[in-house]
């Protein structure tokens, strides 16, 4: 189960299973925000390389048009597959 | 040792995290350690289909070992011989792609890919210190 809330000023909130069966549909949600965005972790029980994928490529996206990105109230399990994927380093985690 | 056949498409996903959830509850495992597994299984199955060549209609996957260790094999049938194990990895980090071979020789112990009479084997060691 994934769900994805995308609100208003930037802020999305992801939860449950974020794997590769999702990561099309968070992709496409994460598509159409334009502004500066502030990911809420608090409730992603999961995430594979796939979706580590689909938010490197948002940040990317929104770093090279000026805005911010950044992913708040990660658990620590979530966190420790950006650290061993090295991206701990690249995004910015608070 | 546990061993089930998944279909070969990504609604799989679910089920075989559902087989590694139950088979770590069996051997006593804390489950925290499902997330690390699950994941393992998610890196070497979705590689699998993306870059195996062919394939049944199903893989193998079988979970065991002993003690500490938890040793993990996915098999692929009837397919082409792809090594991901001698695959490179992406030069700098900030890439779209290429996370899911990092992140499994990060987290396993030891990896093994076999090929033999069409069928591939991928075998990953993981110790959980009790």
């Amino acid at each position: 189960m994934f769900e994805i809330l995308v609100q208003e000023g930037g802020l999305v909130k992801l939860s449950g299973r974020l794997d590769a069966a999702q990561s099309d549909r968070a992709k496409a949600a994460l598509d159409g925000v334009r502004e500066s965005a502030t990911l809420d972790l608090a409730d992603l029980d999961y995430v594979s390389s796939a979706g580590l994928g689909v938010l490197v490529q948002t940040y990317k996206r929104l770093h090279d048009s000026g805005h911010g990105f950044k992913l708040t109230n990660v658990k620590p399990r979530v966190r420790s597959v950006f650290v061993y994927a090295g991206l701990d380093k690249v995004l910015h985690l608070e | 040792m546990v061993e089930r056949r998944f279909p070969r498409n990504l609604g799989s996903l679910e089920p075989m995290a559902q087989f590694v959830a139950d088979y770590l509850g069996s051997r006593g495992f804390d489950p925290e350690h499902s997330f690390t597994v699950d994941l393992l299984v998610e890196e070497l199955f979705t590689n699998l289909l993306r870059y195996g060549k062919g394939g049944g209609p199903e893989v193998s996957l079988r979970l065991g070992g002993q003690q500490e260790e938890l040793v993990l094999t996915l098999r692929d049938f009837d397919v082409e011989s792809f090594d991901p194990t001698s695959a490179p990895e992406p030069t700098t980090r900030a890439t779209v792609g290429g996370h899911g071979l990092r992140l499994v020789r990060s987290i396993s112990d030891s990896i093994r890919y076999e090929y033999r009479d069409r069928s591939a084997s991928i075998t990953l060691t993981k110790r959980f210190p009790r």
